[in-house]
């Protein structure tokens, strides 16, 4: 087992940069996720690491190991592929196996590893058939057992989620998670789904136009975004266009003066704030409110979220515990408060 | 099911069906019928019933010749056209490139739009004793002399390659086209070098069109009309000549009707035969 390492990688086709300089250490036993939405460059990431795109620049390593110009099949890498491609000629059990003869294995340690990664995601019974007789969830554990049979360094996941339908998915995440930690193997996985990437990986790197925005756990790209992109993409977000125009000092568009925490140098910037940390309150308080008209109201069940326009124009989203008294309704004119704590600035 | 819709959908097949019954089936009873016929020189057939042909054509031994002559050339050039037709078939349906793939499936059809005297024609012109592969060899200072390649089995099998070939990559290639590069990757993936990767995953599932492929050459091969007459010469024999020269020029259609009800039994037996041996050594 090892970490692995990529170093400024790049690559570009033609003009255009699919991945621009990006470094990311993956430690021994992560599971790391490359998020972004689609054309950002994470599965030319991805590849990278598999080996079927070489880096234009740059160098990937598996420990200490430098496997740039090394061929795939001469990686170790597992890698589950989106759509699981399964080979349909072959069964379940010699789908398992295929990986093992081509490394000069003998008869009786190929027959024990089938036998173990078969039981290791419960598809003994099912070892003769046809992966085309399989459902989603069974085609992904097949595919998950092949990819892990050669004990290979690391794995890499391609989109795997998003060949099954939401409440597999669910499922086959906290399975999958469970997986990779009994086997203590450092994992790449790419998706564009960030509540997949926050429940299962223990890094994310959010991606964007080839380059890596932010690399950092959940729970910091949440509370602590560093660009806009990132604010947005990971959860929903709030902006009010302005300026910094001091330490935690920052003015709207229209001149209200606000607050927040953090650093920002001075200049033009948005102040943001989720719509959970929003309050609608009569009471205008100086520094961290903005007087809005409520445009539209939606009832999701435990929360309902408020559509909000201030004066400035800016359009807001404010989520709040249903409550059936007193709540807001279309057409109210009220103020947005936060505590400055919650609100932070991005350029 | 519902009984008219299905009748709707069969209905379009009717036209079809027509055509073939009337334009192939009827014939091919005839020739079954005269093929069971006795040669008479005044009055063509004489309308008796007798297996006096088949038995004639099994036991002679230059018939016997001719059809294995046959089935050896057409088996030749079956297995070369598909060693040679795998490779560019795999290399056109991986091609990444829209265009360069555009061009290469034309240029795969291109000799099959050259009709097939005019394509013998050129073949003369290039294997003749003072033709361009000779000159080029002696000028290469290959050969000594003028060797000769037109008038032999080889210029024959040479010339039945080349008409074979774009049946043969077309068939494969689309075959190919719908075996998902994700497949190979995961080959790739799992340690198997590209090459190996081909055989382990490519080939047996193109194997459909293998099979097809090699059934359509096979076929095509044995019934070579053209190429045998212009490219084999006088003395190169083949069934699809010799049929033509018992009904066209020594008018016993009988016996020419038993050579061609022969050939295809033959043609169908060898075919059905390898397409089984394939299918089981594969499916």
């Amino acid at each position: 087992m090892a970490g692995v390492t990529l170093s400024n990688i790049r690559k570009t086709y033609g003009t255009l940069a699919a991945v621009d300089d990006v470094s990311i250490e993956i430690l021994d036993g992560e599971l790391l996720a490359l998020l972004g939405p689609s054309g950002c460059g994470k599965t030319t990431t991805l590849r990278m690491i598999a080996g079927f795109v070489a880096p234009t620049a740059g160098t990937v390593r598996f420990g200490g190991r430098d496997v740039t110009r090394v061929p795939v099949h001469k990686r170790n890498v597992g890698m589950v592929f989106q759509g699981y491609a399964l080979f349909p000629h072959l069964t379940v059990a010699k789908n398992v196996e295929f990986g093992l003869k081509v490394r000069g294995w003998d008869k009786a340690k190929i027959a024990a590893r089938v036998t173990e990664m078969l039981h290791w995601v419960q598809m003994e019974a099912l070892a003769e058939r046809s992966p085309r007789a399989l459902s989603g969830g069974q085609q992904q554990r097949v595919a998950l057992a092949r990819a892990m049979a050669h004990e290979p360094e690391v794995l890499l996941l391609d989109e795997p989620f998003s060949a099954l339908d939401a409440k597999l998915r669910g499922q086959m995440r906290t399975e999958i998670r469970e997986l990779q930690r009994q086997a203590g193997i450092t994992s790449v996985f790419v998706t564009h789904d960030q509540e997949e990437a926050m429940a299962i990986a223990d890094r994310i790197g959010v991606m964007n136009h080839g380059r890596l925005e932010q690399l950092g756990s959940a729970e910091d790209l949440y509370k602590r975004p560093v660009s806009r992109f990132v604010a947005g993409f990971i959860g929903k977000c709030n902006f009010i266009e302005g300026h910094v125009t001091g330490p935690g000092r920052f003015e709207t568009a229209n001149g209200q003066a606000l607050q927040f925490s953090g650093e920002h140098s001075i200049g033009p910037a948005a102040l943001c704030f989720r719509p959970e940390h929003g309050v609608l309150t009569p009471l205008a308080t100086p520094g961290n409110s903005l007087p809005v008209t409520v445009k539209a109201v939606t009832y999701l069940g435990p929360v309902t979220e408020y559509d909000l326009v201030s004066e400035a124009g800016n359009r807001l989203l404010v989520s709040a515990s249903s409550s059936g008294e007193g709540a807001p309704k279309e057409g109210d004119k009220l103020s947005v408060a936060w505590s400055i704590g919650d609100a932070f600035v991005v350029d | 099911m519902r009984e008219g819709r299905n009748w709707g959908g069969s209905a379009l097949v009717v036209p079809a069906l027509f055509l073939v019954a009337a334009f192939l089936l009827a014939p091919l009873a005839l020739i079954l019928r005269y093929s069971f016929d006795k040669y008479d020189p005044v009055k063509l057939m004489l309308g008796i019933f007798s297996p006096g042909n088949y038995v004639q054509a099994v036991a002679d031994p230059f018939y016997q010749n001719v059809l294995s002559t046959t089935a050896y050339i057409a088996a030749l050039s079956t297995v070369i056209v598909m060693l040679l037709a795998f490779p560019v078939a795999y290399y056109i349906s991986r091609v990444e490139s829209q265009r360069l793939r555009g061009w290469l499936i034309i240029l795969t059809m291109l000799p099959l739009l050259l009709g097939n005297a005019v394509r013998s024609a050129a073949w003369m012109i290039v294997m003749g004793t003072k033709g361009v592969a000779n000159a080029v060899m002696l000028g290469v200072g290959l050969i000594e002399e003028p060797i000769k390649i037109l008038y032999t089995p080889t210029a024959v099998v040479i010339a039945l390659v080349s008409v074979l070939l774009p049946f043969a990559i077309i068939t494969l290639q689309s075959v190919m086209d719908a075996i998902p590069t994700s497949l190979e990757e995961a080959g790739q993936s799992l340690g198997h070098s590209p090459l190996r990767t081909v055989f382990e995953v490519v080939l047996p599932l193109a194997m459909p069109g293998v099979v097809a492929a090699a059934a359509i050459s096979f076929a095509l091969a044995m019934n070579a009309y053209a190429t045998p007459v212009l490219i084999g010469g006088p003395t190169m024999k083949m069934m699809g000549p010799a049929v033509y020269d018992q009904i066209a020029k020594a008018n016993n259609w009988p016996f020419g009707s038993t050579l061609a009800c022969i050939l295809m039994v033959v043609t169908l037996v060898l075919t059905v035969l390898s397409t089984r041996f394939l299918s089981r050594k594969y499916f």
